[in-house]
């Protein structure tokens, strides 16, 4: 049962584990906050919708500094600007970080499906979900600055 | 002759990032091919000489369980190996994956170390 399971922990442990094998780089998570309002500063969104046995979305939520150095250091080249490529990347790490979560999910015989991530550049905008939905954000801190974890689900019982 | 790869992610980051894995892990191939699905990888298997595909599952137009399926009823490219790299590592999507025909899979994130580790013997 999923309740086996602290999932705040485990989008960090999952979250690490993306960062520290594909970027070198060690988080820093903050607190999880659950079912708050948190003042996201993101100039890309990432999102990828899940389904199964736990319906909703996991997103990640990037200011332009932390995005193009995220993207940077994937293609080994300088990237300024929030482009094509940041778009794709910061996808991706939306979908190794809900593939850990299925991993994690799975291990509490609830099995998650996994969609294909889309990415919305701006700063206007928030993610809205289903009243019932249980909401949580994890902040990550690495050196040029803080991101953000979303998850939004309800159970499917 | 060498070798030539074909590396199938609808995230041409992810392209990207497996071919440089290669390079890291000092696996050399002649030509890196590329698709963004299994629509456009089978179009490149009947086109080139293409010594293995290291593909994703999860993609748009043609997901990668689904190009398995048609790449085994087409007698040219059906023996062609191919080497899952994918977030999805279930047992379930796994195990059909390999009754396709698949030879193994290498789990997203991963490290140059592992994508030698697990094609290394396979080449």
């Amino acid at each position: 049962m999923l309740n086996s399971l602290n999932i705040g922990n485990e989008i960090i442990a999952g979250c690490k584990d993306v960062f520290s094998t594909m970027l070198m780089v060690d988080l820093e998570p903050g607190e999880v906050v659950v079912q708050q309002k948190v003042d996201i500063k993101s100039n890309i969104t990432s999102m990828i919708g899940l389904g199964g046995g736990l319906k909703g979305l996991l997103a990640v939520h990037c200011p332009q500094t932390v995005a193009t150095h995220i993207t940077s250091t994937f293609l080994g080249m300088d990237v300024d600007e929030i482009d094509d490529d940041v778009k794709d990347a910061i996808g991706e790490i939306a979908n190794m970080v809900a593939g850990n979560l299925k991993i994690s999910c799975a291990s509490a015989d609830v099995n998650i499906e996994l969609a294909i991530p889309t990415s919305i550049v701006g700063d206007s905008f928030y993610v809205s979900g289903n009243a019932q939905s249980t909401r949580l954000v994890v902040p990550f801190f690495m050196e040029q600055d803080c991101f953000w974890i979303e998850l939004m689900y309800v159970l499917n019982s | 002759m060498g070798k030539n790869v074909l590396l199938v992610d609808d995230s041409s980051t992810m392209r990207k990032i497996v071919g440089r894995s290669l390079r890291q892990a000092g696996i050399e191939f002649d030509n890196i091919f590329e698709a963004a699905d299994g629509l456009e990888a089978l179009e490149v298997l009947e086109k080139e000489k293409v010594d293995i595909v290291l593909s994703d599952i999860n993609m748009p137009n043609m997901d990668g369980i689904a190009f398995l399926r048609e790449k085994a009823t087409r007698d040219a490219i059906k023996n062609i190996p191919v080497l899952m790299i994918s977030t999805e590592t279930g047992d379930d999507i796994i195990g059909e994956a390999k009754s396709l025909g698949a030879l193994g899979a290498i789990k997203k994130p991963f490290t140059p170390d592992k994508v030698n580790e697990v094609l290394g013997p396979l080449l």
